[in-house]
């Protein structure tokens, strides 16, 4: 692990930074469901006895901001590398959710360009109830500059 | 639809999923982003993407995660997809055709749980997409 790495680690990994009221609206997930290709009536019809958002939806809420306020910059351009989603619970029409972000690891990949810094915000989402319902991650890559 | 399956004792160690066409025209991935979000000129203009360095407008990375969810649902629809993680390796384009493919990678029958590998390709059969899925089936 380099140095730099770990110092950003000990400071910033499990450290919430974000805390988001999330409305969740029926119509919103199914047209996602539709667009996605979803033929699952639980999915598509607000109508339907289970109406429920796929597990990915999740992916789609977002937060204030996907990294601490006092995070270094790094030197070079973000992308954005890729999402995970753990599902727990079924997200329904009018839920109210709670979204809180933490960063949840930092790591390196070098590569032939140079070295590449990988962030994965987690957003942890409760309901109303305080069930714990999913969690979506965004890993967003740096490839960072040469210096000099 | 052929090829669905219901419950884990119906599935195999390597057998592949059927194919699945997302629908990448521009007029979806629009309809995405009036409703989802994601629509931004990157993703719904070809003309604004090209000025943003692409070659096309792009799908958007919660989009294709969403394909890789429907294609299993479609293959198992009483499947409950428990983890799905997606590496973007390259853009998708818009109004350009992509297939998905996937394959049972592990089955663990105690658990009832199913692992799968899931690809998105173009036409040149290059990857886009990448994700690996642990899914819930009914025993």
């Amino acid at each position: 692990m380099d140095d730099d790495i770990q110092v950003m680690r000990d400071q910033f990994l499990n450290q919430e930074f974000d805390e988001v009221t999330l409305e969740i609206e029926g119509t919103r997930f199914a047209e996602y469901a539709k667009a996605c290709g979803e033929l699952d009536q639980k999915f598509t019809d607000p109508n339907h006895e289970d109406f429920q958002a796929p597990p990915t939806f999740v992916a789609t809420l977002v937060g204030r901001r996907n990294l601490p306020e006092d995070f270094p910059r790094l030197n070079g351009v973000g992308m954005d590398a890729g999402k995970a989603v753990e599902w727990l619970a079924p997200i329904r029409d009018n839920m109210t959710l709670t979204g809180k972000s933490h960063l949840h690891d930092i790591y390196t990949k070098t590569g032939r360009s140079g070295r590449m810094v990988f962030l994965v915000t987690r957003m942890e989402l409760y309901s109303e109830d305080g069930t714990h319902v999913a969690n979506a991650d965004t890993r967003t890559v740096i490839r960072e500059r040469p210096s000099g | 639809m052929a090829d669905q399956i219901a419950k884990i004792s119906e599935v195999e160690f390597g057998v592949e999923l059927p194919a699945f066409d997302p629908d990448t025209s521009i007029e979806n991935v629009r309809r995405f982003g009036k409703y989802v979000g994601w629509g931004g000129g990157r993703f719904t203009d070809h003309d604004a993407a090209r000025k943003e360095g692409f070659p096309g407008a792009i799908i958007p990375g919660v989009m294709s995660q969403g394909f890789l969810g429907a294609m299993i649902h479609r293959w198992a629809p009483s499947a409950q997809i428990k983890v799905i993680d997606t590496i973007f390796r390259a853009p998708v384009l818009v109004d350009q055709p992509h297939t998905i493919t996937g394959v049972v990678t592990n089955i663990e029958e105690d658990l009832k749980q199913v692992e799968i590998d899931i690809t998105i390709t173009n036409e040149a059969n290059e990857t886009r997409v990448q994700g690996t899925a642990t899914i819930e089936l009914p025993a």
